[in-house]
């Protein structure tokens, strides 16, 4: 301890410069997870929240499914009598709309049954159940944007006036803020022409994007799947199909695993070179009786030191970044998130120590016999 | 306690690089009394030290401190002969870099497993002892070459070892502090009882050792002891 303590002091500078190295490397590693999930929670929230453990899906549709497949009654009818399971129709559309405040506003309309489980259950105002047919419940996030309740929102180019009858928790959908509506309504957004009277609710045909199960249909869904031409998808696999969210995972995660790559690397080889240069030393102390553990305790220690005090203040950094970034930006580091990222840096960067640590009892005491230091 | 080596070869490379310093070198060192070993450069003096300083294994022979042979014990074992029975002061570098001269003394106290603290004053006294007393705070690289050796020395006499190696002490400092240093070394071996080789050109030291070994003579011994053994 004495003496790693000593050494670190004496060579402060170089230590403080390795120390700032692990401090943005963590700093990076924390924020790039921080947006990970912040991005992922602005791609597939809205999916997660709801409670249903599969999704059915029109066969035809083999990516992007939320917008491409489409179900009807005929085939829901079928399902329902051979899963024997609680199902509810789902459909999912981008759209946008206009206040009557004038706020312009981007939203993943969820069309759902008032009274299924998927209806979602309110923060504020009132929910879907009992509601008139115009009406909506907003996520937070359009709040954010200047929607509130009570607020009558106008859907572009289609004129489909909505009542804001409620908010719900934050939830989102392919980077737009969800709102849900009853699923007639749903079915007049996504399938009404533009400029149409919106009113003519006759021609709207009776679909929707998926069937959503309450729990894992009992019977086996291929089975399912082959005799309705249907696909069905576990929840987790169902986020895929979300706009944006495999590509984004891809890029985030392949960041953060080259960071991963990275600080065992920048560590361990500033400790091949800490531990080439004061070769000398590692001699002098073999010399004076010094054990080759001792050497190493100590290294081991000056490794830590920094690794662990560098990766803490990377830790602080990042929360600070999570912090100041306001709630429009998509940014989401939860503690335990934070702490185990934070672990695997530290890990890896002592990792990269160990790679040096051979030439540290490899120091020969003998050299102290020539004379020419 | 005294210092015993008996058929001593050292012999440095392999085949036809083979270097032959010692070839059966017998030499005892009693305690209480200081060696001076003298010698040309390159007689193999600070090789001898190496070997009595259990940092340089032999070729063959043993080396008794005490009557015990650690010539043959493992690199761990020797370690720690070195650091709690030897205090050893190297013909050069000496010092650990960016330490202040005191904490070079406590690096060798926590090294033999003492607390460095416990001896903060004890490293002053030690460094004033060797006319560093105002170099106390001193790091090697603000330190001359001279000051340098002299914080060496006051190291290994540090921790009263049984056994003091001091290779070339006077190399770089003036005639008076030769002298005196040579002084420092005879009175602490008396009062220790340790037994102190020194290897050294400088008069003053031979003059103030109690026996002085010539390296020619013991190369010579040796040789001719190896010879007549076959
Ligand atoms: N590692 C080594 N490999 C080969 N030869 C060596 C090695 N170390 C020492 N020698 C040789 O051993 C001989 C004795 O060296 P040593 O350093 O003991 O001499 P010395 O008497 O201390 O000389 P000086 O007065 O110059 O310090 C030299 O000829 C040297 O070349
Ligand atoms: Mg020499």
């Amino acid at each position: 301890m004495f003496l790693a303590l000593l050494e670190l002091r004496a060579a402060r500078g170089r230590f403080l410069l390795m120390g700032s190295v692990v401090v943005l490397v963590a700093a990076l590693v924390g924020i790039v997870s921080g947006f990970t999930t912040g991005l992922g929670d602005d791609t597939i929230s809205a999916l997660r929240r709801l409670p249903a453990s599969q999704f059915v899906f029109s066969s035809d549709a083999r990516s992007d499914q939320f917008a491409r497949s489409l179900l009807d009654e005929r085939t829901a009818a079928a399902w329902r009598k051979d899963a024997d399971t609680d199902m509810t129709p789902l459909g999912v559309s981008i759209t946008r709309g206009t206040t009557n405040r004038g706020a312009e506003v981007d939203l993943a309309a969820f069309g759902v049954e008032p009274e299924s489980f998927l209806s979602p259950s309110v923060t504020q105002g009132d929910d879907l159940a009992d509601a008139s047919a115009d009406s909506i419940v907003m996520s937070a996030g359009l709040a954010d944007e200047g929607v509130r309740v009570g607020d009558t929102l106008v859907i572009d180019r289609l004129g489909i006036k909505l009542h804001v009858i409620g908010l719900t928790e934050r939830s989102g959908y392919g980077h737009v803020p969800a709102a849900y509506v009853p699923l007639r309504t749903w079915q007049r957004i996504r399938f009404s022409a533009p400029g149409s009277q919106a009113s003519a609710a006759t021609e709207i045909p009776d679909q929707f994007s998926a069937l959503a199960l309450r729990t894992p249909a009992k019977v086996s869904t291929a089975d399912l799947d082959e005799r309705h031409s249907t696909t069905t998808l576990t929840k987790e696999k169902a986020y895929e199909a979300a706009p944006g969210y495999t590509g984004e995972r891809v890029t985030m995660n392949s960041i953060q695993v080259f960071l991963y790559l990275i600080a065992p690397l920048v560590v361990g080889a500033f400790f091949a070179v800490w531990t080439v240069q004061r070769q000398p030393e590692l001699a002098l102390l073999r010399a004076l009786g010094a054990s080759r553990r001792r050497l190493l305790a100590h290294t081991v220690l000056q490794a830590a030191l920094v690794v662990v005090l560098g990766t803490v203040a990377g830790a602080v950094l990042a929360g600070a970044v999570g912090l100041l970034v306001g709630e429009q930006v998509p940014f989401s580091l939860p503690a335990t998130t934070l702490a185990v990222t934070m672990c695997t840096v530290a890990a890896v960067g002592l990792a990269g120590t160990a790679l040096t640590l051979r030439r540290v009892t490899a120091a020969d005491p003998l050299t102290m016999l020539g004379a020419n230091r | 306690m005294s210092l015993e080596l008996t058929g001593v070869t050292v012999a440095f490379g392999h085949a036809d690089a083979r270097t032959t310093v010692f070839d059966g070198l017998d030499v005892t060192f009693e305690p209480g009394r200081m060696t001076a070993l003298v010698g040309p450069s390159g007689s193999g003096k600070s090789t001898l030290l190496a070997v009595a300083g259990a940092l340089l294994r032999p070729t063959a022979g043993q080396v008794l401190l005490d009557g015990e042979d650690f010539a043959g014990l493992s690199d761990a074992r020797r370690a720690k002969v070195r650091r709690e029975r030897i205090g050893y002061m190297f013909q050069s570098g000496n010092l650990l870099s960016g330490l202040t001269a005191v904490e070079q003394l406590l690096a060798a106290a926590y090294i033999s497993g003492e607390r460095p603290r416990a001896h903060r004053s004890r490293a002053e006294e030690a460094l004033t002892g060797v006319g560093l007393g105002h170099r106390l705070r001193h790091r090697p690289e603000q330190l001359s070459g001279g000051e340098r050796q002299r914080v060496a020395l006051a190291r290994a006499l540090f921790l009263s070892p049984k056994l003091l190696l001091v290779d070339e002490p006077t190399a770089a400092v003036d005639r008076s502090q030769a002298g005196e240093l040579a002084e420092l070394l005879a009175e602490r071996t008396r009062r220790d009882g340790c037994v102190t080789v020194v290897a050294t050109h400088d008069p003053a030291v031979a003059e103030a050792a109690d026996r002085v070994v010539d390296m020619a003579e013991l190369s010579v011994t040796g040789a001719s002891a190896g010879l007549s053994g076959r």
